[in-house]
């Protein structure tokens, strides 16, 4: 398993894919910005480039014809990219905190960077990787539906999340509060969300694992 | 002892089908597996892999049952695909360095002497490396791991001659003390008349014969004729082609009576396969 990580990062994960979250994390300082947009910008372009790489370089095979089970294969996947997210993650909370401090006094009219947004996009991801690893191991190669249904699937959630943010005044007082008055509220819904998307990348890693023992190589 | 056993695979896809594939390679010797394209060589090959799920069948590996113990097994083989390019962008030291801790009995030394005497440079690129070369490395890897069954898709398919002989003379030095074994499949023959001590033919996804090479051939005869003779023989040839000198066809020795007029050869694998190409034909 470990050997597999250390396959994916050394050859299928490009360098950039690694600078990407500190480049997309940046975007967090645009004041007022859409931040949902900065984590999608993964979803966007890390995923489909990377998984045309692995299909490019036919790591199917490479891997295949190795000493490693088809359900290592697929673990060591999701893992490489739920590293990947937490980068991003890790990138977008650091950026997040430089903008609260540049703009203390900031009107934002989208979610603001807050604790409560954070656990919002994990709850995003968590729905990203529901959609996307069990489509995509369903052949093993062909990532393109599995990127559009998944990044639609992200996409709508943050939509319908956002307008939510901006039509309920309860949700955006909580979520938009960059004071300590609702920190509460916002670790639950930051606790919430790191048990959704740890249950829901749980829930694809066995799908997928399902899907791949079917396929033929 | 058996270095593979095949028994009974069978694979039904929509067009083509596997049945009842069953042949067994000798620990140390060099098996050919001829056949057409889409005879069926790259599925019973990855079936071997257990890549694809058989509808049913066995396979077995050093007398071990591959679906039982895959991981092991697979420290024990190396493999070959031609034509399929793995990381053609990495240079050859950071493929190693990713691949060598896959496996247990990995051996440094002998890495660098297979490196040393097949001419490959780690810091060349895969994509830098002629076909030969490409198989070359393949091969330097499956050695450095211990690999006790070598499996082989097409490997010298792309193949200048010169390169292809270089290969050929590799394969037979490689099983000469005995503990390598080698599964070949090719739809070049020629390579095999070189190299092969045994040739499994499949045809259309079922095996016509797997035997030692010599006998495989003496299995059948090529038979020239004048086409006023053709009647004599024609309901046993496997097929025949008619040309202006007469008729030229293929039969199994045992159907062929030594007494006849007609003039009777031992065939080349090519047209043995060749002859069994055309029988298919006049079936479709």
């Amino acid at each position: 398993m470990y050997n597999l990580l250390v396959k994916d990062f050394k050859l299928g994960v490009n360098p950039w894919y690694l600078a990407m979250p500190v480049l997309t994390g940046a975007l967090m300082l645009v004041p007022g910005w859409i931040y949902f947009l900065v984590l999608l910008y993964f979803c966007w372009i890390t995923i489909p480039n990377m998984f045309a790489g692995f299909r490019t370089h036919n790591d199917l095979m490479f891997t295949a014809i190795m000493p490693v089970t088809k359900k290592d294969m697929v673990k060591a996947r999701v893992l490489v990219i739920v590293c990947l997210e937490l980068l991003h993650f890790a990138f977008a909370i650091l950026f997040g905190a430089i903008n609260r401090f540049l703009y203390p006094n900031f009107e934002y009219y989208f979610f603001a960077p807050t604790v409560g947004f954070l656990g919002l996009c994990f709850v995003m991801l968590a729905i990203f990787n529901l959609v996307f690893f069990p489509i995509y191991f369903k052949t093993a190669y062909k990532h393109g539906n599995a990127a559009i249904a998944s990044i639609t699937a992200a996409m709508l959630f943050a939509a319908g999340a956002q307008w939510l943010g901006i039509a309920n005044a309860d949700v955006s007082t909580v979520i938009n509060d960059t004071g300590t008055g609702h920190l509460a509220a916002q670790s639950s819904v930051l606790i919430a969300g790191i048990a959704i998307f740890a249950l829901f990348t749980m829930a694809a890693y066995r799908m997928a694992v399902r899907h791949f023992l079917k396929v033929e190589l | 002892m058996l270095a593979l056993d095949i028994q009974n695979l069978n694979k039904k896809y929509d067009h083509f089908q596997l049945k009842n594939v069953t042949f067994q390679l000798e620990k140390g010797y060099i098996m050919g597996f001829i056949g057409a394209n889409g005879a069926g060589k790259t599925t019973t090959i990855k079936s071997i892999l257990n890549m694809i799920q058989l509808d049913s069948g066995d396979v077995r590996i050093m007398g071990k049952r591959m679906a039982e113990h895959e991981l092991e097994l697979k420290q024990d083989i190396g493999c070959a695909f031609g034509g399929i390019e793995f990381y053609t962008r990495s240079k050859i030291g950071k493929l190693t360095e990713v691949i060598k801790p896959f496996y247990k009995n990995w051996d440094d030394d002998t890495y660098y002497g297979y490196l040393k005497r097949f001419k490959l440079d780690e810091n060349k690129k895969i994509a830098e490396l002629s076909t030969g070369m490409k198989v070359k490395y393949n091969l330097a890897i499956a050695l450095s791991h211990g690999a006790k069954l070598l499996i082989l898709d097409e490997p010298t398919s792309g193949l200048d001659p010169v390169a292809r002989d270089d290969l050929l003379d590799i394969f037979q030095t490689l099983v000469i003390d005995g503990e390598i074994s080698i599964l070949f499949s090719t739809h070049i023959t020629s390579d095999l008349e070189k190299c092969a001590d045994f040739i499994t033919y499949i045809d259309n996804g079922q095996i016509i014969n797997s035997a030692d090479k010599e006998e495989f051939k003496a299995s059948y005869r090529l038979l020239n004729g004048k086409e006023s003779e053709l009647g004599q023989v024609k309901d046993k040839l496997i097929s025949y082609k008619i040309n202006s000198f007469g008729f030229t066809g293929l039969i199994h020795a045992k159907d062929f009576d030594p007494a006849s007029e007609i003039r009777s050869a031992l065939p080349t694998l090519e047209e043995i396969m060749v002859y069994f190409a055309k029988k298919e034909e006049a079936y479709v």
